[in-house]
């Protein structure tokens, strides 16, 4: 009982690592897309000089 | 705990962020104003010259999706209309702490994911370090050997071939990487090379016509301000992330 009960909390504690690390990368990954290469006309005039900074491929 | 590890990167992707704007404001954006004076002076792309108007723009963004390539320069005014009413400064702003907090969530994730510990202490912050300085060769280093950092005017390809080549360079250099870094078989540190070197060997998307109107000293000096400055920001952010990430307790940190 008590091994099963290390297991569990043992595969819990890798989940939450991996699913904060999942989320933070989808969050992360939408930001940068819409910052650096999201294809709309008012983004890219709001971010451009940081694409341009950060090399993003530009216009 | 999750939520602590993201408020942890936000926190430093905030700061970096932040620290981005006036450090971008030393070179690169007097740079790129300087090469705006020379953009669109007579071949822009080989499209037909527009004026700018509210017209143009819009029918821009509608021939945006079929032909990135033809989008045309006069037709963005960066003074005039801001996304945010905040003008230039403040929509670059706001758009560096956006991408400052975008890249502390993935910087975050990737250590996460590959199961970086930070130990509290000076251990911490070298480990942040070394991942910021990782993390600057994938995102910056390796995609300049193809698509160097360029200023507004510059002769450049399609939009969507050079968008593509970037975020594979990005996703290979990162991968290869990690292997080379933190895998202890040989073969997988050689293919890690491998995948550093493959998109480079492909070869990325080269304009036809190389000629342009911004003198050439304003485009290397601009490439070398850009890496300049993104060092310092990745180093930053690696250093903030370490050490911000070594203080959420071990058993916080999930």
């Amino acid at each position: 009982m008590a091994a099963k009960t290390h297991t569990l909390s043992l595969t819990d504690r890798i989940s939450a690592r991996t699913v904060a690390g999942l989320m933070a990368l989808v969050i992360g990954s939408i930001l940068v897309f819409g910052v650096g290469l999201f294809n709309s006309q008012a983004l890219h005039d709001a971010a451009h000089d940081t694409r341009h900074s950060y090399g993003f491929p530009c216009h | 705990m999750i939520v602590r590890l993201l408020l942890a990167a936000l926190a430093a992707g905030l700061i970096a962020g932040m620290a981005m704007t006036p450090a971008q404001y030393v070179k690169t954006i007097p740079l790129i104003m300087q090469a705006e004076a020379y953009e669109g002076g007579g071949h822009d792309h080989g499209v037909v010259e527009t004026t700018p108007s509210s017209t143009d723009a819009e029918s821009d963004v509608a021939q945006g999706a079929d032909a990135p390539a033809a989008h045309d320069h006069d037709a963005h005014d960066h003074g005039d209309e801001s996304m945010f009413g905040l003008g230039r400064l403040g929509d670059t702003v706001v758009a560096n702490l956006v991408a400052g907090a975008g890249f502390a969530l993935m910087l975050a994730a990737v250590a996460l994911i590959a199961g970086i510990e930070f130990p509290s202490g000076r251990d911490g912050l070298m480990r942040g370090l070394l991942l910021g300085a990782g993390a600057w060769f994938c995102v910056q280093l390796a995609p300049s050997f193809g698509l160097p950092p360029a200023v507004p005017g510059f002769p450049h390809a399609d939009l969507g071939d050079r968008q593509g080549w970037w975020m594979i360079t990005v996703a290979l250099s990162a991968l290869g990487l990690w292997l080379l870094a933190l895998r202890p078989e040989w073969i997988a540190r050689a293919l890690g090379i491998a995948l550093i070197a493959a998109p480079h060997v492909w070869g990325a998307p080269v304009p036809e016509d190389l000629t342009s109107d911004v003198p050439a000293y304003l485009a290397s000096a601009y490439a070398a301000a850009s890496l300049a400055t993104t060092l310092f920001f990745w180093l930053l952010l690696g250093g903030l992330l370490g050490h911000i990430l070594s203080r959420v307790p071990e058993e916080q940190r999930a």
